[in-house]
């Protein structure tokens, strides 16, 4: 086998190279976040968790995490509880300090740049998820900050290993193979990965380290190779495909004139306003703005996630609430997602995660609620029995 | 640039409108900004009071009175009750202007219709000012404005001054039960009065802006005086932060009122899901 090549873009990276690469990055100084198992125990918050009292049960969580050491480096893991969302427009992120002398205040900008980093194994769903936001964050305004952290940071996706009931990818034109919002892809095969870059970042990746990567060129089994890699994201799409099949652009156009109809004005009835799907969501992006004072004089303006589903995402000073109930709050959920974000910005505000459903404590399902509506969409003669 | 970083403004004067409404007279402390600022009327801007947070206002001063914003508003929240508190000389968070604008210049040649109710004058006051700034290039110049009560009118002195002059048309008017001995307007709710008055409708623009209730009620009276639903326009207050079309909260329907607003005709308004 040859080192890599520049002018191909398919590469092969063994397991064992893959680790020492990451071993380079952390050894470089550079970020590297990546899916690992986190012993959800060992938090302060999971003190009362019975779970934690069970003897011989270890329970973790999935998370992205920055890695402090190669051998953290797990790719066989599911998806993550939070979406990468968070490593770009963070739960709680500083827009500007302020300093109170007298009656004089003094405004300190916080930095819109940021040091370079990389995302390995990030889950397709969660990079395409990027790529949507990219839209809201840059018609008209450019957000620095949002857009500070996306250049900073090389993306590289893995196939996904792992697949449930509750994903739903290829319903929302994603794939579980998809490089969207993403620089590179890696697909499991024998002894390693096969790692496409796509995106400059990406090939300036594979040329910053490129030692450990060999080039698809030759008779190695570089063939055997491309074929079960291709063998096995087409049997993940098919996997996927099997939870749900929607026609997005008639849902898009169905939800868009049929505001009051019963079946969306009635969405959020089992759902009490937690805001969980909006945490978990890779796509949700709504944010509320706050001081914070930091003793007397000084503070720190903040943005913090916020959901539409809160009784008081919509309430006005005066106590008038035009979404007054649960209802609505659903409903502008799925309006935003499926028809207003597309109708808008061309792009469907999901990309089939799964993850709403299955945190969501009350039951409520996007992939049933979908599935009812475009059985709507599509009969609506059928939808009305 | 951080679009969410304010720029400092300087209180330079505040006039009580009522005992809980105030206006406040703001100039940006940098003079390059100061001198370059420009804006439309109906714009907005998101003022802060830092530890307090920041809070939506349009612009109650109009574009052709340079060198200074104006905003007004009612106490009623965390931030605005912290505004109450602010004196001339302290300096205050200004992020702006934002939003769309009357199409002032398209109505060159009508006769103009403002309408409001309560706090709803501030948006339009901006725009009677920026009219009566250049008045000759308008036609006649009738405005009704309402209040709950004699004690509720803002902009007292303003309403004298357009009272006094003979360009202008201005009939008052407060809700039965809200007037003094000496209160020589109307006693009546806006949506009556503005039919009693039945401004022409021939060539005409409305600029109609009050609570939720005043809109609804009097856009009907409209219809029947002869006004077109794309000569109606008004100014919607939905619950915003950012300001700048990214946080998601005034999102209703298929517009985000910070961007695609706040100024929307009645047509436009009346294509919206019933979320206001």
């Amino acid at each position: 086998m040859k080192h890599a090549d520049p002018t191909s873009t398919t590469y092969f990276i063994s397991d064992d190279d893959l680790r020492a690469l990451t071993g380079e990055l952390l050894g470089a100084g550079t970020e590297v976040i990546a899916p690992v198992a986190v012993d959800i125990c060992a938090s302060p918050s999971a003190i009362a968790s019975s779970a934690c009292l069970r003897p011989g049960v270890k329970p973790i969580d999935i998370e992205y995490r920055a890695l402090a050491d190669a051998a953290e480096l797990d790719l066989s893991r599911g998806l993550p509880v939070l979406s990468l969302k968070q490593y770009f427009l963070p739960e709680y992120e500083a827009l500007c300090c302020w300093r109170q002398h007298g009656v004089e205040v003094e405004v300190k900008a916080v930095p819109t740049e940021f040091a370079p980093r990389v995302v390995l194994a990030a889950k397709p769903c969660d990079s395409a998820a990027l790529a949507v936001i990219d839209k809201v964050m840059n018609w008209d305004y450019h957000d620095e900050l949002w857009n500070g952290r996306r250049e900073a940071t090389t993306i590289v996706n893995l196939a996904c290993p792992v697949i449930d009931e509750s994903c739903f990818c290829t319903a929302v034109g994603a794939a579980p193979d998809d490089d969207k919002g993403a620089d590179a892809l890696l697909t499991r095969v024998e002894g390693g990965y096969l790692m496409e870059a796509t995106t400059d970042k990406g090939r300036a990746l594979v040329e910053a380290h490129v030692a450990r990567f060999k080039a698809e060129t030759d008779a190695g089994g570089a063939e055997r190779r491309g074929r079960q890699a291709a063998e096995e994201r087409a049997a993940a799409r098919v996997r996927v495909a099997a939870n749900l099949e929607i026609d997005a652009a008639s849902v898009r156009d169905w939800i868009d004139t049929h505001f009051e109809d019963p079946l969306l004005a009635a969405l959020g009835v089992r759902c009490n306003g937690c805001g969980a799907c909006s945490s978990v969501c890779p796509t949700c992006h709504c944010f509320d703005i706050v001081d914070e004072e930091e003793g007397i004089g000084k503070g720190t303006r903040r943005r913090c996630w916020d959901t539409c589903q809160a009784p008081t995402f919509t309430l006005h000073a005066s106590g008038h609430n035009p979404r007054d109930s649960q209802n609505p709050r659903y409903r502008q959920r799925i309006n935003h997602k499926f028809s207003i974000y597309p109708l808008k910005f061309g792009e469907v505000l999901c990309t089939g995660c799964g993850r709403c459903t299955r945190v969501c404590h009350a039951g409520q399902d996007l992939v049933e609620i979908l599935q009812a509506i475009d059985i709507a969409a599509r009969r609506p003669e059928a939808a009305a029995t | 640039m951080n679009i969410y970083q304010p720029q400092l403004a300087l209180v330079t004067q505040i006039t009580e409108e009522t005992v809980d409404t105030r206006t406040l007279r703001l100039e940006l402390k940098d003079k390059a900004l100061r001198d370059s600022f420009d804006f439309h009327a109906g714009q907005f801007g998101e003022y802060s009071v830092f530890g307090a947070g920041e809070s939506t206002f349009c612009i109650a001063s109009p574009p052709t009175r340079r060198g200074f914003i104006e905003c007004s508003f009612k106490a009623v929240g965390k931030v605005t009750s912290a505004l109450r508190e602010v004196n001339v000389g302290d300096t205050v968070g200004f992020r702006g202007p934002y939003g769309n604008w009357f199409p002032v210049d398209g109505w060159k040649g009508k006769d103009m219709v403002f309408i409001a109710g309560g706090i709803g004058l501030a948006p339009v006051r901006c725009v009677i000012w920026n009219v009566l700034d250049r008045r000759d290039e308008f036609g006649d110049v009738t405005i009704i404005y309402g209040a709950r009560s004699v004690g509720d009118l803002v902009y007292k002195r303003e309403l004298e001054e357009w009272a006094s002059r003979s360009d202008v048309r201005i009939v008052t008017t407060v809700d039965p039960g809200g007037q003094t001995p000496d209160w020589k307007g109307e006693v009546g709710y806006v949506t009556p009065v503005v039919e009693a008055t039945a401004p022409q409708a021939r060539n005409a623009v409305a600029v109609l802006c009050g609570p939720p209730i005043v809109v609804k009620l009097t856009l009907p009276v409209l219809d029947r005086l002869g006004f077109a639903d794309e000569a109606i326009f008004t100014t919607l207050e939905n619950r915003m932060k950012c300001g700048l079309g990214k946080c998601g909260r005034c999102n209703i329907g298929p517009v985000y009122v910070c961007k695609d607003g706040p100024v929307f005709t009645a047509a436009q308004m009346k294509a919206l899901p019933a979320e206001l």
